[in-house]
């Protein structure tokens, strides 16, 4: 089983908010909520970087681990995907979250938040597959079409990667080896660090 | 009255004793449902009906063509 | 398992307290940036001060055309370890304290029992409470419990009504929670600061204090103590739970509720912790003191439900304050009682 993973290339990206403009439109967001971002290390200066950033999925998630009322779960494929209609809007997830990816509609008094909007690796939500009410919470369900992300499949440089963790692991391999530099994969070791948990015992004889 | 109390004690005490400890986050597949909450699996709807090898297949394409190596070389 | 915990949050927090403090004597961003840059020229290939800028979070070069608080940093490792400490420590250890508290009050009730007048009632009533002083406490205990139910549900509804209720009941429940908590929430660091002031008279140190506090008021062994107005406990209550911790939750509470400053998430994740640990002490605090205003102690309920107290229960429990009253040279509200003794179903009207 494919564990869905992204990747940011720190070399290769050139900060065209492309990733970014491509989720907004593909998922129709609404103002003030930012499922992905750009964010530049020393931004004017010699060795500038730029780091693709949204929620990564996180095999430990510390969003699951915090919520009040248990919205998280994960898919099969290593998805954290969460139910708008349970979520109370508390902020906790936003607190606990290494990368800020949890979006909040409002900022208002009171904690009055909202319900939580984030990244869903274009995996919809609860609701059934490429239904209308599916779409108006958490955007388009292109894994259920047999796509990718649209970020990483709009990026420009290839800069960004989703998918299979092993296959893009090994494309930026690769990529490592033919340029002989740049082999830091950013986030990594906090998204991914910790060891996946698995169900105790998988069906005998099941498909890996 | 003195009863009644003791009663309660001991109702309470298990119940939030249930609290004390961090519930795992862990990845369960049952019937449909990822822990507990509905879901259908990507390959469940009129697309693929189902068939979970075709929408691997599909998906593992989807990968190995952001690798613009094997893009150039190959086709 | 629970040691291993243990272990693992002492190693964390330490962890959190060397990321505060080593900035302090490490290079400082701007440094490691310009380190960077030199690296650029002499070894291009190496991208190490970078990376480590990227782990330290601030970063003043670091930017985003995203708006809104903190988009701009990348990581932030101090979520991990709010969501180890309020997961850990801060649920398991608050938990068993409440469970603890409520079972030691349980016992003690067994044991000792109500604590009943040894006297019989007098007839003459002495006003214990005026109308303002109840009416302040009970806004003050009213909105209290309704934030303790409504916290309690945050922290521990997840592990105790969740598998009983289900996801969607529990969600509706959670948000009623919610929304209650935030709103009630200013009205009791209101009522807490008002009640500071109208108490705080009757709560310092007096003459006679230190003998109840070494016989413990008697609490085990029945012995009769003195004491003024208010007790040692009542004092400890005062100043521990209404002043002290009332302060620290109202405070940290308000940081919590109004987002909309734009303060940032350790600052949040710190007030987090304080407000729950808090939190849990004062509940724990809370059942001793509803105990003994309720079911613990004869007479103690109707005092501040009523105002008014029969003077075999002063001459009891409050010795000196009897004898200040009955001299008449003050009393709760400044003027001296002659309630006769159908006041005690008309209190709440006087």
């Amino acid at each position: 089983m494919a564990r869905m993973k992204f990747l940011a290339d720190a070399e290769r990206c050139i900060e065209c908010n492309g990733c970014v403009t491509a989720c907004k439109q593909e998922h129709e967001i609404p103002w003030g909520v930012n499922r992905r971002r750009v964010v530049t290390l020393n931004d004017g200066m010699p060795g500038e970087k730029s780091i693709s950033v949204a929620c990564m999925h996180c095999s430990d998630a510390p969003c699951m681990a915090v919520c009040p009322v248990d919205v998280f779960y994960k898919t099969s494929e290593g998805i954290v995907l969460h139910d708008k209609d349970l979520c109370i809007g508390c902020g906790y997830c936003f607190y606990a979250c290494p990368f800020g990816a949890p979006q909040f509609p409002q900022d208002g008094a009171f904690g009055l938040r909202g319900k939580m909007d984030k990244c869903t690796f274009c995996a919809g939500g609860p609701e059934p597959d490429f239904s209308a009410a599916e779409f108006k919470k958490y955007g388009r369900n292109r894994i259920a079409e047999g796509k990718l992300p649209a970020c990483a499949e709009r990026c420009a440089t290839k800069a960004l990667l989703g998918g299979d963790g092993d296959v893009i692991a090994d494309i930026y391999r690769r990529r490592v080896t033919t340029r002989g530099r740049g082999s830091e994969v950013w986030g990594w070791g906090t998204a991914y660090g910790k060891p996946e948990k698995q169900p105790a015992a998988p069906p005998p004889g099941g498909k890996s | 009255m003195r009863k009644l109390l003791l009663v309660a004690a001991a109702a309470v005490v298990p119940l939030v004793a249930a609290g004390c400890g961090e519930k795992p986050t862990v990845t369960v597949y049952k019937q449909g449902q990822y822990q507990g909450k509905p879901d259908m699996q990507p390959w469940d709807n009129e697309q693929f009906k189902g068939d979970k090898v075709a929408w691997e297949k599909a998906v593992k394409a989807r990968t190995l063509g952001q690798n613009e190596y094997e893009r150039v070389v190959a086709h | 398992m629970h040691d291993n915990l243990a272990l693992r949050w002492v190693m964390r927090l330490s962890i959190a307290l060397v990321t505060v403090l080593l900035p302090q004597f490490a290079l400082g961003t701007e440094d490691l940036a310009k380190q960077q840059a030199a690296r650029q020229i002499t070894q291009p290939l190496n991208n190490a001060p970078m990376w480590r800028e990227v782990r330290k979070g601030e970063n003043p070069y670091q930017t985003t055309q995203v708006r809104g608080v903190e988009t701009n940093i990348l990581i932030q490792t101090e979520g991990q370890i709010w969501r180890e400490i309020r997961n850990g420590p801060v649920t398991i250890y608050g938990g068993w304290l409440l469970v603890l508290v409520v079972v030691a009050l349980g016992i003690f009730y067994w044991w000792r029992g109500r604590i009943m007048l040894k006297q019989p009632p007098t007839g003459r009533l002495v006003q214990r409470f005026t109308p303002w002083e109840r009416l302040v406490h009970w806004g003050t205990a009213i909105s209290f419990v309704v934030l303790a139910i409504t916290g309690l549900t945050t922290l521990f509804g997840k592990y105790v009504l969740l598998p009983v209720f289900g996801y969607t009941l529990f969600s509706w429940l959670a948000t009623l929670s919610k929304t209650l908590h935030n709103f009630v929430g200013p009205l009791f660091a209101v009522c807490a600061i008002i009640m500071f002031f109208t108490f705080v008279r009757d709560n310092i140190w007096q003459r006679g204090d230190l003998q109840w506090i070494l016989s413990a008021g008697g609490l085990f062994t029945g012995r009769h103590v003195p004491s003024w107005r208010f007790n040692i406990a009542e004092k400890f209550w005062f100043w521990l739970g209404v002043t002290f911790l009332g302060v620290a939750v109202s405070a940290t509470g308000f940081i919590l509720d109004f987002s909309n400053f734009g303060q940032g998430r350790l600052l949040m994740q710190l007030s987090n912790v304080v407000h729950a640990v808090g939190a849990l002490l004062f509940i724990a605090l809370a059942f001793g003191h509803i105990y003994l205003g309720t079911i613990g102690m004869e007479g103690a309920y109707e005092s501040m439900r009523n105002g008014h107290v029969d003077e075999a229960w002063v001459k009891e429990h409050h010795e000196y304050w009897y004898n200040e009253v009955a001299s008449q040279s003050r009393t709760a509200g400044g003027v001296p009682s002659t309630a006769p003794a159908s006041a005690m179903k008309e209190g709440w009207k006087t």
